[in-house]
């Protein structure tokens, strides 16, 4: 069938072509304007600082806000709203000096009062309806010396204090703006010094944030990122792949696959804070006995469950920590494995084979309900028969594990951001802490609480190391692995740099 | 049934018989298949559905005699995992069907005999129960007691002898009225005989096709469950299971849902087509439903 057009409408379809491939072109040609569009899964539901410690916060927050100190991709911690700080008064005052010529989005100039201000708000009654306000209350008062100067008055030492003053709570917000709009505005438009300032942010939908003109420290290099929340991985994973997204954060294991074989897209993964580790009973059973511990840390391959299992993207762990946390012990290695040695040591505690023992774990999560399986296997090797039991979650962490309730082992997955093992180490075992059941050791009391009274790192490092390489003695824990953080990018966008604790940052992002 | 018989091979009487019903034919082929697979699972592949084996995890189907369906992400063999995991469904579906059909039928049968407040009391009762959406009533006892094959069992009797206690009530009302019942009465018979031996074979038909249609549905139940995490513990091979473990590799690895999903699906189909005939044959007039 063909169709004959008369010059009318002949001249018509011309001119429609030729306007829709204006209306096309024209965007591209006189604004030539470049937005990055990203995907993540979670929507942290309020911007506001003092709110949240969702990670994914901290993957929208840390293109808006910025803190006294900045820490990036690196992990070195260097000046940021601050251009220097110092310890008076025998450690229990430091001081700040702040950076000139900053303003926040709105024009609102920072100076000391407004750092005074957003620490009065996180330590007061507005903090105190947020989960951040108990990360900072070794701080006593913020006291403004003059313009540019601050003075950090201390309630008791805090050596993490530093580290934490780059992330979350901390951030520094605007007086001004807060007092005018409110603290429900605040909320979904905030105002900050960073990078991009929010130009639209509509829960559950996405945030859009635009590149900020006064930027004191550069020029972000597109003029918008779309940050679009789908909580749904395939859908996520399919949008990356078909070039709907360009960044595609909080990548599931199975979908790693996908990701590597399409050329489009690169998968890019790095260290992240997060350990997995199956504790022991140490006070009930026959993991009394560290020998029986250690047999059951050198019958599992890990190195085996995590290139085939985990696909290679994650890292072996001596401690319940990563290479990247300080306090990491780089002489310990991981447990080899051995299985001759594990069933010589369970011979030598007098366990018959076939003995039964139990692994609780949350249920919902994927990765470790496969790893618990393969434990089992790899435990059947050697003569103990292991009973894989899920929980629901809440049952687990309410009930099971801090009533110690727990079969002979039992999941453990931890990591804080500050990648500081002491936020680890304490919860893990020192003496009476909620998830702790069964630990009780003096000399890990001791050494624990010997490294919170000091700001001296060398001291701290050493007091930690020696926690760690006092539980790898005693194998107090079976270390399995760190798990990586994981991104799906595409290939057009260039100069993105992963973050290891999902806090993205796009300043430096160009897309082709 | 007839007392004449026609000098036919018996492959023809077969076939003119009330037997070559197509769902008869295709419903026990199914049905008989899966029970003999399942009772043989052991001998069949003795230690094959949990030997994990992470060298060939993710193996495709049909590449080896080793591995005929593919392997799982650990690399444990699926036809093997599919055979064993049969035991956890058909022990689920007709254990729990039994066990509702006698707890519903005798409070049924009484409660419909004998009317008054047991009557009342049952049935308003069972009103309450019918209520409850199931999944949201184990997800809340599962939370509490637990997770275990044991505990659905118990939790679907709980939940469905309702249903047999209304049906057979239904059919008790109408039958306590009918001469032969008041006769053996007049006859002096104990309530209990009455009950049993008169009122009760007469209720057998719907209660029969009610059983084959509720053991295809809790196989179905059970799936869901263990997909939810609220079944049998990972180690033990069950088909929810191998659902719930499999979804995330749906895009590179499909035949890790694939398979069991067709267990799941011929296994109900078999006995939904069983039960179809049995209706057929047990009531073909078509009086219950």
């Amino acid at each position: 069938m063909s169709y004959k057009l008369n010059s009318f409408s002949r001249g018509a379809v011309c001119a429609t072509l030729l306007a829709s491939a204006l209306t096309v072109l024209m965007p591209a040609v006189s604004f030539a304007q470049t937005t990055l569009n990203v995907a993540q899964r979670q929507d942290p539901q309020n911007l506001d600082p003092i709110d949240t410690f969702s990670l994914s916060w901290g993957s929208i927050a840390s293109n808006i806000f910025e803190g006294l100190v900045f820490r990036g991709e690196d992990l070195q911690l260097q000046p940021g709203l601050a251009t220097s700080w110092e310890f008076l008064d025998n450690e229990t005052r430091i001081r700040f000096n702040l950076r000139k010529g900053v303003a926040f989005h709105n024009g609102e100039p920072f100076n000391a009062d407004a750092v005074k201000y957003t620490f009065d708000r996180l330590l007061g009654a507005e903090g105190e309806k947020g989960p951040q306000r108990s990360n900072y209350t070794s701080i006593k008062e913020v006291v403004v010396v003059d313009a540019h100067t601050v003075d950090f008055l201390m309630e008791r030492p805090d050596p993490v204090l530093i580290t934490k003053l780059a992330g979350y709570g901390a951030m520094i917000v605007p007086p001004k703006y807060i007092e005018e709009v409110g603290e429900e505005a605040f909320d979904l438009k905030p105002v900050g010094t960073g990078p991009f300032e929010v130009a639209e942010y509509t829960p559950t939908v996405g945030a859009k944030l635009a590149k900020s003109d006064t930027y004191w420290n550069g020029e972000a290099k597109v003029d918008a990122v779309n940050i679009r929340f789908i909580s749904e991985d395939a859908t996520r994973i399919a949008e990356l792949l078909s070039g709907g997204v360009d960044i595609a954060l909080n990548i599931p294991k199975p979908s790693v696959e996908t990701i590597r074989e399409n050329e489009r897209v690169d998968l890019v993964a790095v260290d992240g804070p997060t350990v997995v580790i199956t504790r022991f009973n140490t006070e009930t059973g026959i993991t009394q006995d560290p020998r029986v511990r250690r047999a059951i840390a050198l019958a599992i391959d890990t190195d085996a469950i995590i290139e085939s299992l985990l696909g290679g993207l994650a890292s072996p762990i001596s401690s319940a920590q990563g290479e990247k946390s300080f306090g990491n012990a780089p002489d310990l290695t991981p447990y080899a494995y051995d299985p001759e040695q594990a069933r010589a040591l369970l011979a030598e505690a007098g366990i018959a084979p076939g003995t039964e023992i139990t692994l609780d774990f949350p249920g919902n999560y994927d990765t470790f309900r496969e790893v618990s399986q393969v434990l089992a296997a790899y435990l059947d090797m050697v003569g103990l028969k292991l009973n894989v039991r899920p929980h629901e979650n809440s049952v687990y962490y309410n009930d099971i594990q801090p009533n110690g309730k727990t079969g002979e082992l039992y999941y453990f997955g931890w990591g804080g951001w500050t990648f500081d093992f002491d936020n680890t180490a304490y919860l893990l075992y020192h003496t009476g802490e909620r998830q702790n059941a069964y630990i009780s050791d003096e000399k890990l009391d001791a050494l624990l609480e010997s490294q919170r009274t000091t700001y001296d790192t060398d001291v701290r490092r050493k007091a930690l190391q020696d926690v760690a390489r006092y539980s790898y003695e005693n194998t107090l824990d079976l270390p399995l692995y760190n798990e990586a953080t994981l991104y799906g990018v595409s290939t057009r966008v260039e100069g993105f740099v992963p973050a290891p604790d999902d806090r993205a940052r796009y300043m430096n992002v160009t897309v082709k | 049934m007839s007392d004449i018989k026609p000098k036919t091979s018996w492959f023809l009487r077969f076939f003119i018989s009330r037997y070559a019903s197509f769902e008869f034919i295709v419903g026990t082929f199914l049905t008989v298949t899966l029970v003999l697979l399942v009772l043989f699972a052991s001998i069949l592949f003795p230690d094959g559905a949990t030997k994990v084996n992470l060298a060939a995890r993710l193996t495709e189907p049909f590449q080896s005699s080793e591995f005929f369906l593919g392997t799982d992400p650990l690399g444990r063999d699926i036809l093997a995992r599919i055979v064993h995991g049969g035991k956890i469904s058909l022990l689920v579906g007709l254990l729990s069907a039994l066990g509702a059909v006698v707890v519903g039928t005798v409070v049924g049968l009484y409660a419909g005999y004998y009317r008054g407040w047991l009557d009342t009391f049952v049935m308003r009762f069972a009103d309450i129960q019918l209520a409850l959406p199931f999944i949201l009533l184990a997800i809340t006892i599962i939370a509490i007691v637990g997770p275990g094959t044991d505990r659905i069992i118990i939790l679907m009797i709980v939940s469905q002898w309702v249903q047999y206690a209304r049906l057979v009530r239904g059919a008790v009302l109408s039958l306590r009225e009918r001469e032969f019942v008041q006769a053996a009465r007049s006859y002096g018979l104990s309530n209990t005989k009455i009950i049993f031996s008169h009122i009760l074979p007469n209720a057998m038909g719907p209660l029969i096709i009610l059983l084959t249609l509720n053991v295809a549905n809790n196989i179905l139940l059970e799936s869901s469950l263990t997909f939810l995490g609220l079944g049998a513990d990972p180690q033990t091979p069950s088909w929810g299971g191998m659902l719930s473990e499999g979804r995330n590799y749906v895009q590179t690895a499909w035949w890790v849902t694939v398979f069991p999903g067709i267990a799941i699906m011929l296994t109900v189909l078999g006995l939904n087509l069983l039960g179809d005939w049995l209706r057929d044959e047990l009531d073909p007039l078509g009086h219950t439903r």
